[in-house]
């Protein structure tokens, strides 16, 4: 149980091992990448890496999800593997499948070679026939552990779902035709996941666990200014406050920071310098994403929320 | 670094995970040592960032997050009543010479001095997010028409119309081809693809969600009802079942009982709004902000059982119903009263509903139930 020797980075043979400092150097380094990150999820990050265990992330659309996987990845300067699931995603597209038409067309042209059958077979499920897909690759990778990315996790549906809890227990693929790949570098697993439904308690058993909620108004203030530097505080400050005012109601689908920087873009392009009534209504688009919540918003007051009720 | 102090460190991370999993927080052994792994390997120093480890490895889901952070608070209350050293060194290390410490003070960092150890630990007030604002007594409930409705159950079940899923099996009809049956196929005709193997649809299963009216009105029927509901869960899983009349709960799991009576005497624990007055416009809206999850695209029965009888604003039933039916595949309002012979469904509740209901069916004794057959 010595602390010290687990969380020294400088002592020698650790240096490869220990990717990130402390939570605050985490925190510096996703801020160096325009991701503005609070020590929660740095912290929830930061043991992800240093434990090797699988992170899930759960929020609304738009919160930037995803986006921490695409920062760690550049951050530990290492390649990114993504899985976007969807329902219906089977082993064939998430983990390898051969490429039998390929196969069928050497079979085809060693018919007359004089190799034996036990050759011609090696040779047609040899890896130049494989088709690695994203879980494989992972698996594969041969100088660094990459970052994978399995997006959107609750689209697929439960069955496979118990197939990623064994990959995520070993690190180890078996290929029928080739044997077991077992990893030489264990990838760093970001799970997303938007809640549509519940995930088993199996596999949240086994990830490390982060809910992004909306930012706060000054954690938004900073988004914005990193991602729209060329914006006026004033307008900054409006679009904002707008937003979180807008994210008050009871809307079906509240504004995430997206749809923030989308609606401050578009403010940009318009030439606008404050943010009023008239131009709220020809950007709602860029928040009301569906007509009942557009109408919501009116109905509310759109003066009212931009926080001049006269 | 001083053996000691990880000791404490390890004393009070799971003294603070029994307290959790006592308040609630679902874990067992594999959490607690997730949750000193993590805080060993994010160093101990900064009580902030202590807490969003343990919050890392301990939570697993919105809920528990928010429960979470009451807790982490609560324990850190009394603690820092019984904690009695003195407080000036204790920022970057918070190891104190001397007396033995209490074991939450590592997680919280700091040491406040007055008060006495007696104190200590278990009298949390406050701690539980869910008020008991009444009981019912199940005991007295006759169980001779349970093997009937678990009959009826699975019957129901089993009919529960099939969806065809976007996952695709190895099939016979003509469909996508599944080539790598097809290569093994083809070996047997000497490396020509003359039997193809094809890939169909696989069909899945509809999940149904029970949506039951405990309040006054329907306490003729609640008891049969939850027996009916009972039934249901105990042999699928993919059943959801909530309780409504001023707020929603879910029972799925207290029903999920071995027996009748230990799935009531569960319930009977929960506080449901037992024979409240009746918001199912309210309720449905919260059905729809909290759980949306269990209503399922495409593949969702909504089932509400339901007088009728609302209290709250008749636009608001339409709306949520409105909703809930966007999300849904099929929307059944089973209503006992509709077994009456003079009973026209002329309430505000349910004229303003009656639009977005897909089967309007009776529901006040076995035969009706019987009768759903035809509608799943």
């Amino acid at each position: 149980m010595d602390l010290k020797r687990d969380r020294d980075a400088t002592s020698p043979g650790s240096a490869g091992r220990q990717p990130f400092q402390d939570v605050d150097a985490l925190v510096q380094g996703f801020g160096r990448l325009n991701y503005v990150a609070d020590r929660a999820l740095a912290t929830a990050v930061f043991l992800a890496v240093e434990l090797r265990k699988p992170l899930l992330i759960e929020g609304h659309a738009g919160l930037g999800k995803t986006e921490v996987a695409k920062v760690l990845a550049s951050l530990l300067e290492t390649a990114l593997l993504r899985l976007q699931c969807y329902e219906g995603l089977d082993v064939n597209s998430a983990v390898y499948e051969w490429n039998y038409q390929k196969q069928l067309l050497a079979i085809k042209i060693e018919e007359k070679s004089d190799l034996s059958v036990e050759e011609k077979e090696r040779h047609i499920f040899s890896k130049e026939f494989l088709l690695e897909r994203p879980l494989l690759q992972s698996i594969l990778a041969e100088t660094a552990s990459p970052v994978l990315l399995i997006d959107e996790i609750d689209r697929a549906d439960e069955a496979f779902e118990a197939f990623l809890l064994e990959l995520l227990s070993d690190f180890q693929i078996t290929i029928p035709e080739m044997g077991t790949i077992k990893a030489s570098h264990i990838p760093y697993v970001i799970l997303t996941s938007n809640g549509t439904r519940e995930l088993s308690d199996a596999l949240k058993r086994r990830c490390f666990y982060h809910w992004i909620d909306y930012p706060s108004l000054e954690k938004e203030t900073k988004i914005v200014s990193t991602h729209l530097p060329s914006m006026e505080a004033d307008l900054r400050s409006d679009v904002v406050r707008f937003v979180q005012a807008v994210r008050q109601l009871d809307l079906a689908k509240p504004p995430g920071v997206a749809e923030t920087l989308d609606c401050g873009q578009a403010v940009m392009s318009l030439g606008k310098h404050r943010l009023d009534e008239e131009v709220v209504e020809v950007t709602l688009g860029c928040l009301a994403k569906s007509m009942e919540d557009g109408r919501k918003i009116k109905d509310a007051g759109i003066r009212a929320l931009l926080g001049n009720p006269e | 670094m001083d053996p000691s102090r990880a000791v404490d460190l390890t004393e009070s991370v799971v003294a603070f995970c029994r307290f959790a999993r006592a308040k609630g927080l679902p874990g067992g052994l594999h959490r607690s040592l997730a949750a000193l792994r993590a805080v060993k390997a994010v160093g101990s120093n900064d009580r902030e960032c202590l807490k969003f480890a343990l919050r890392a490895a301990l939570c697993s889901s919105k809920a528990e997050w928010d429960l979470f952070d009451e807790l982490f608070q609560t324990f850190e209350e009394p603690s820092r009543r019984t904690s009695k050293s003195g407080s000036g060194k204790q920022n970057k290390t918070i190891k104190v010479s001397g007396q033995r410490d209490t074991p939450s003070q590592y997680l919280i960092g700091h040491h406040a001095s007055e008060t006495k150890p007696e104190t200590e630990g278990k009298t949390v007030a406050g701690a539980s997010a869910r008020e008991r604002l009444a009981t019912v007594d199940f005991s007295q409930v006759p169980q001779n028409d349970l093997v009937r409705l678990e009959e009826l159950s699975l019957r129901l079940l089993r009919q529960m119309s099939l969806r065809l899923s976007r996952r695709l099996k190895p099939g016979y009809r003509p469909g996508p081809t599944d080539l790598r049956r097809t290569i093994r196929k083809l070996l047997a005709h000497g490396g020509e693809p003359i039997v193809l193997a094809f890939r169909n649809k696989k069909p899945q299963k509809n999940r149904l969600l029970i949506f039951l009216d405990v309040s006054g009105s329907m306490n003729a029927y609640t008891i049969f009802l939850l027996k009916f509901a009972y039934a249901l869960e105990k042999h699928f899983r993919q059943v959801h079942t909530f309780l409504f009349s001023t707020t929603v709960v879910e029972v799925s799991d207290a029903l999920r009982a071995r027996r009748l009576s230990g799935a009531l005497e569960k319930l009977s624990q929960l506080a449901a709004g037992w024979s409240a007055g009746t918001k199912i416009g309210a309720s449905l809206h919260e059905l729809n902000r909290l759980h949306s999850r269990k209503l399922q695209a495409g593949n969702t029965i909504f089932m509400i059982l339901s007088d009728g009888w609302d209290t709250g604003a008749p636009e608001m039933l339409a709306r949520e119903l409105k909703t809930i039916r966007h999300r849904v595949r099929k929307v059944i309002w089973l209503n006992p009263l509709l077994g009456l012979a003079a009973y026209e469904p002329v309430t505000r509740g349910m004229t303003a509903a009656l639009p977005h209901i897909d089967v309007f069916a009776p529901a006040h004794n076995l035969e009706s139930l019987l009768a759903l057959e035809r509608y799943l």
